[in-house]
């Protein structure tokens, strides 16, 4: 009965006569609305702009320098809480990276050094091997070796310090919140929108009033971090929570736990592979973070990568940006490799103390073993700068070489695209009235997805508009637009390519981590050296980045069709076309369509970045914001994001159900 | 033979599904038709349901999927709350407890196996079968004993250690009655245990049931979709169609005297030698008959169809005290076998 | 807990604070006038001629016997810091670039200007040397007006194009442009990277190029080029449209050169008043570090070796700081 209304078709003519209307009002409105003295329905008038801005920007600083709560400031209690959270990051930070120090600043003494490079090779190496055995004991020390070998680590055990502290920090906080979410309904429907915001609005919107909050240095970077990378770990809590088999449930029930019991005894244990997917995305939303957590005191990779490239050293750049993937995959291997990991039967010990946990005695021998060697060897303690070696020379030359080679043929593709692609859905998304675009936005809503719908896009796509940043939103809805639209191209090939090609699979998952965590900054110089600054470079720093979720989602869907319906498939003849056309891919659907939400996540998280090469969208507004320090218009157009973010993944939603449900 | 004492008592139970189901259902004078509560978009898994749990016994509830008899075990140990209706157990409406007296009485009285095994993955068989009373606070070295003790019982010492995923389908499911059994419960709830095992695993499983039941004289309610299960181990049978109970009554009632033609279709192809008693089919004793011998009214057909085909006499049919009660005669088992009628 | 003696108002970890608490009970003030102990943090931004003047400081700070940390921080996220009293001195604020958030914060009291580093910021729209025999007459700006098509690329023909600076630099390029009949469009990326890849991209290719380029940088030491010459800047130029070549426009005049400036959290002075005497006496030239930087970026000297071959050399310079 459900399914009868929503598939109830609507004239297929219908949708095609608005959009020839929405193609002619396009070009003609503006001639138009002048003829008909009608200009404000075309371009919003700048004098109804509502000035909340200034009145945000006051309440900031209310909040930040004045709140209080009697005894102290706001500001007091949350200083007091960075103070609580300094000390275990300074922790961190001592054991890898700096030793522990006695003293501050010129004045410290090192009075116990950090652990050596062995040391945490060692470590990895021994947790990998209890992992997964020895070939994921084998990755972790390729990768620390990597580290050592290419001159990174001492940043490299910055970085990995701060991650150290944040993960526990925010995997307890996500834990406590996803608990929340599933215990409590009303709680869940609360804090749906707050982490779609949280995920959505840039960090640079909201960077200033944190730094005021919690102070400039590691604190604040890992606040920061964790505000990214909570919502997933809050998702997959709920997700694995609600994916406990009732009958495990109620089995607790039966036995008479306590709601506690049942949280602690079944519940959390029986979801542990869920939990550690989102432990998982919080080390790789962290790392993620590596470049703006080293713009407010977090030091480490991000900040090498920001500094060698602005001496415009590319190679160093890509070393040190590299360095970020190798720690990323390092870690997303072993956090998936502890998720899956099945405990061996236990056996009755008879061996000797060290000898039956061979690997912690061999990290405490080796620890202590390099500890004391130190003193005399200091190749021991710290990689030996003789070793190192490096690669950065030749990236640069790559770079010159392309360019000088091939800049014209790489000229006339982008000019290829401009001409047919960029510029006309440019002019197009800024030729459309205002009201036209609201309308559209109301009527398709409630049409897709009922009153509901309507006015949520209407509200929300209403709150860019009478800010003032409509211009800004359309040009950020035209390059996510046509980035998700290519992305899409090209990823769902090459996921469909990963699902069926052996051994493809992992080169493309290597790849994929790649684009996701390399920081977008370390390819984009170069790409701005050959194509100049303008749309097309910020169509490909997007496009790399958004084409991630499609390439995942597409081979995931792919990966989990049932073999039987394959066998099926075989038995009645069909061709490996066939089978993958007539069967893979539309049970894949569903997923891929998922993916999609993720894609357009991804594409407008890019905004930011897209700025750096000159487009004037959202993501410069933010900028702008930031280094005006005015926090009213950085939250405005960071909400601006969030809002076409939340109100994209809500029409896709409803669309997917609409295409699965047609199909 | 001891008076039957009801241990758990269902009257009038209903469970409506659905969006202010229970409101629709208190609201109605009388109970609503089936119409009008699909009409109302709801849905009902459970109807006016009455039956009586007897201590002791095995009360086995049969139905298709869909039947409402997942619904209905999980209405007695109120895992779902009724919509209506009241829950005698052991004297006291179970729906009255408080969530504390609930925790207090599921902890110490009730015990339950599930269709997927519900095993807990992290935990070995050891920490599966004590786990109900580590939820209990029991000492560790008292409850490891007592699961040693359990696992014995069930046939799987040596495999302590083992995790779940290491043990196969009829392994895992006597982790399940172990852990089941290990709080000594008054009433044992098993909702499918067998369904997912492969049939000679299954059958080994009952007779391991069967043998569990003898030692302990449990209080059972059974759950299956088997008909074939149900009358190979129950003492009573429920058979449920659409949330309705549509008889109960012991094996031989239902397969001599079914109550409408469902029921008939399940016992149709039931042999019928192995359920129905030389009580149902003997005929009054002659006054000075000759015998070739003698059988217990309670024996099943199948027990003595050898020798009262050998013999050309009647056998004289007893009850438990040994008083002749009636005869049972060649022509008397040929009609059972057949599916005749009593002439 | 918000005692006067706690030296670091808005700075308190949970051992401070208990210290603070403590001294405050026992009524054990240390005497305002001493200088603190703890470390003076001297943030460092991501470019290396801000390293230099930073770790030329910070060396001679602690020759002063003085302890100091480096932090690494944003250029412009930085301002939050200095405000809280988290960082202490930042010593390359352009005025070019933050003179509004110079501005701002002196108003607020929590950030003081501790005057010029003896730098000058120098910016204009620049072209690397190969563009002359392009477009005959520079540097003169009026060359620009017959040759701005020799500064174009596909996208902007006919116009040329030139590379400003990120939007938040200001700048009045379009406005510019305007006043002088000048027929370029601009383009704005978000950050000066940028602006120098497309400048080595071009440089490369020796293909057509006009960049924003300012000085002290290691641009001139790189590659072969100069400034354009505008008329000469002056005040009344972006006020009053009648100065100046146009009548009818202000912005008729290059850009005004800026000072670069050190700017501290206002604590500085009371707890290190050394320290702030030293820091506010800072000055070196722009030849000395376009010298350096160029050492450090081009060369590849270390950048600690090349201060110290500074701090040895002008020792005469930095003891009266």
């Amino acid at each position: 009965m459900q399914r009868a209304a929503l598939s109830k078709p609507l004239p297929a003519a219908f949708w095609l006569a608005l959009a020839a209307l929405s193609l002619s009002l396009a070009f003609y409105a503006k001639p138009l609305g002048e003829a008909l003295s009608l200009e404000w329905l075309v371009d919003y008038p700048k004098l109804w702009i509502v000035p909340i801005q200034s009145q945000i920007s006051a309440a900031m600083h209310w909040l930040i320098d004045e709140a209080s709560f009697g005894l102290f400031t706001l500001r007091e209690a949350l200083r007091f809480l960075s103070g609580l959270m300094e000390v275990p990051m300074n922790l961190a930070i001592e054991g890898l990276a700096t030793g522990l120090l006695s003293g501050t600043g010129s004045r410290a003494v090192e009075i116990f050094p950090p652990l050596s490079w062995i040391a945490v090779t060692v470590i990895f190496a021994a947790t990998g091997h209890y992992a997964k055995g020895w070939a994921l004991a084998f990755v972790q020390l390729a990768c620390f070796l990597y580290l050592a070998l290419f001159g990174q680590w001492h940043s490299a055990m910055l970085t990995l310090a701060s991650i150290a502290v944040t993960l526990p920090f925010g995997v307890a906080v996500g834990l406590a919140l996803g608990i929340a979410c599933h215990t409590w309904s009303g709680f869940d429907r609360f804090m749906r929108p707050v982490l779609d915001l949280m995920q959505t609005v840039p960090v640079f919107a909201y960077l200033v009033p944190i730094l005021f909050m919690f102070g400039f240095g590691p604190v604040s970077a890992m606040i920061a971090t964790i505000i990214y990378a909570l919502p997933p770990m809050i998702h997959n809590t709920t997700l694995a929570l609600k994916a406990v088999p009732d009958e495990l449930r109620e089995f607790g029930t039966m036995v008479g736990c306590t709601p506690s019991q049942m949280m602690r005894k079944i519940l959390l244990p029986s979801a542990l592979s869920g939990l550690m997917v989102g432990v998982n995305q919080v080390i790789m939303s962290s790392l993620n973070m590596v470049i703006i957590a080293s713009m407010i005191g977090a030091g480490g990779l991000g900040y090498d990568v920001l500094f060698s490239l602005r001496r415009l050293d590319i190679g160093a750049g890509m070393e040190a940006g590299l360095a970020i993937v190798v720690l990323a995959i390092a870690l997303d291997r072993l956090s998936q490799a502890l998720a899956t990991r099945h405990p061996p039967a236990r056996k009755t010990t008879s061996r000797a103390f060290p000898l039956n946990y061979p690997r912690s005695f061999l990290c405490v021998a080796v620890i202590a073993a390099t500890w004391i060697g130190g003193n005399w060897i200091e190749a021991l303690q710290t990689f030996p700068e003789g070793w190192q070696i490096s690669t950065r020379q030749y990236w640069g030359e790559l770079v010159k070489a392309i360019n000088l080679n091939f800049y014209d043929q790489l000229e006339a593709v982008k000019l290829f695209f401009l001409a047919t692609l960029l510029l006309p859905v440019k002019g197009f998304m800024l030729g459309l009235p205002w009201a036209w675009v609201i309308g559209l936005i109301a009527l398709g809503g409630y049409k897709l997805g009922g009153w509901r719908l309507a006015l949520l896009g209407t509200m929300l796509f209403g709150f860019i508009l009478l800010t003032g940043q409509w211009d800004y939103a359309m040009i950020s809805l035209y390059l996510c637009g046509v980035s998700v639209l290519l992305a899409i191209l090209i990823g769902a090939p090459l996921g469909i390519l990963a699902a069926e090609v052996k051994g493809f699979s992992r080169v493309m998952r290597v790849a994929v981590d790649t684009l996701q965590t390399l920081p977008t900054f370390v390819y984009l110089i170069p790409v701005v050296m050959l194509f100049n600054s303008g749309d097309f470079s910020a169509l490909i720093a997007v496009t790399l980045y958004a084409v991630v979720p499609v390439i995942r989602y597409t081979a995931h869907g792919l990966d989990q069709v049932s073999p039987n319906l394959i066998e099926a498939g075989k038995m009645i003849g069909c061709s490996k076309w066939q089978i993958l056309t007539k069967i893979k891919l539309p049970l894949a659907a569903p997923h891929m369509m998922l993916g999609l939400s993720q894609t357009i996540m991804f594409a407008l998280s890019m905004l930011v970045i897209t700025a750096l090469v000159g487009t004037r969208d959202l993501g410069q507004q933010v900028y702008t914001a930031l280094s005006q320090a005015d926090p009213g218009l950085g939250l405005i157009a960071g909400l601006s994001v969030a809002f076409i973010a939340i109100v994209t993944d809500r029409f896709a939603a409803v669309a997917a159900k609409w295409l699965t449900a047609g199909g | 033979m001891k008076p039957a004492v009801t241990k758990l008592a269902c009257r009038n139970i209903w469970k409506v599904f659905g969006p202010g189901g229970d409101r629709f259902l208190r609201g109605a004078a009388k109970a609503p038709s089936r119409d009008a509560f699909t009409r109302a978009g709801l849905i009902v898994a459970a109807e006016d349901i009455s039956l009586d749990v007897i201590a002791g016994q095995i009360l086995v509830i049969m139905g298709l999927s869909g039947s409402g008899k997942s619904t209905l075990v999980r209405l007695m140990s109120r895992l779902i709350e009724p919509s209506s209706g009241e829950l005698i157990f052991e004297g006291k409406d179970l729906r009255k407890a408080s969530e504390k007296e609930l925790i207090e009485i599921r902890r110490h009285k009730m015990g339950m196996v599930f269709q997927s095994f519900a095993l807990l993955p992290h935990r070995t068989v050891l920490g599966n079968v004590a786990f109900p009373l580590e939820v209990q606070g029991v000492g560790k070295a008292v409850h490891e004993e007592k699961a040693q003790e359990i696992i014995r019982l069930v046939g799987l010492a040596g495999r302590e250690n083992c995790y779940p995923r290491e043990l196969s389908g009829g392994q895992q499911q006597r982790v399940g009655i172990a852990r089941s059994l290990i709080s000594d419960p008054h009433i044992w709830f098993l909702d499918e245990p067998f369904s997912a095992l492969d049939p000679i695993i299954r059958r080994e499983m009952q007779d391991e049931f069967l043998r569990l039941q003898s030692e302990f004289q449990k209080t059972i309610v059974f759950i299956t979709h088997d008909f074939e299960e149900a009358i190979r181990l129950a003492d009573r049978v429920a058979i449920m169609k659409d949330g309705r109970i549509v008889q109960i009554g012991t094996p031989e009632e239902l397969v001599l005297a079914p109550a409408d033609d469902y029921v008939r279709q399940f016992t149709k192809h039931v042999v019928r030698a192995k359920v129905v008693s030389v009580r149902a089919i003997m005929t009054a004793p002659g006054p000075d008959a000759a015998y070739a011998g003698s059988v217990k009214a309670t024996d099943h057909i199948e027990d003595i169809a050898d020798a009262v085909e050998k013999a050309a006499l009647p056998f004289a049919v007893q009850d438990e005290n040994g008083r002749i009660i009636g005869a049972v005669g060649r022509r008397n088992i040929v009609d059972v076998l057949i599916g005749r009628e009593q002439s | 807990m918000n005692s006067s003696h706690n030296r670091r108002p808005a700075h308190w970890s949970v051992a401070g604070g208990s210290t603070a608490l403590l001294a405050a009970m026992l009524g054990l003030a240390s005497p305002a006038s001493a200088e603190s102990t703890d470390p003076i943090k001297l943030t460092l931004n991501d470019w290396t001629g801000q390293h230099i003047s930073a770790t030329i400081m910070g060396k001679v700070l602690e020759s002063k016997g003085l302890s100091v940390e480096y932090v690494q921080a944003d250029y412009i996220a930085q301002f939050a810091g200095l405000a809280s009293g988290d960082l202490d001195v930042a010593m390359e604020i352009w005025d070019t670039t933050a003179k509004q958030l110079v501005a701002d914060g002196v108003a607020t009291g929590k950030i003081e200007d501790l005057g010029g580093t003896g730098m000058k910021a120098r910016e204009e729209w620049w072209y690397p040397s190969y563009m002359k025999e392009r477009c005959p007459g520079l540097p003169d700006w009026t060359a620009l007006k017959s040759c701005a098509e020799a500064f174009s690329t596909p996208e902007t023909a006919p116009k040329g194009r030139y590379v400003g600076g990120p939007v938040a630099w200001g700048g009045n390029d379009e406005e510019r442009i305007a006043a002088l009949g000048l027929d370029f469009e601009v383009v704005h990326p978000g950050t000066d990277s940028i602006i120098f890849a497309e400048l080595e991209s071009a440089y490369q290719r020796k293909a057509p190029i006009m960049i924003w380029g300012y000085e002290p940088h290691w641009l001139n030491a790189k590659y072969k080029g100069e400034f354009v010459e505008f008329p000469p800047y002056a005040p009344e130029c972006y006020t009053d449209p009648a100065w100046g070549i146009n009548p009818d426009a202000t912005y008729d005049c290059g850009k005004p050169t800026g000072m670069i400036r050190k700017v501290a959290w206002s604590g500085v002075k009371e707890q290190w008043p050394t320290a702030y005497d030293a820091i506010k006496n800072f000055q070196i030239s722009n030849a000395e570090m376009s010298e350096m930087v160029s050492r450090v970026d081009l060369k590849g000297e270390d950048l600690n070796t090349v201060v110290d071959g500074w701090i040895a050399a002008n020792s005469a310079v930095w003891q009266k700081w």
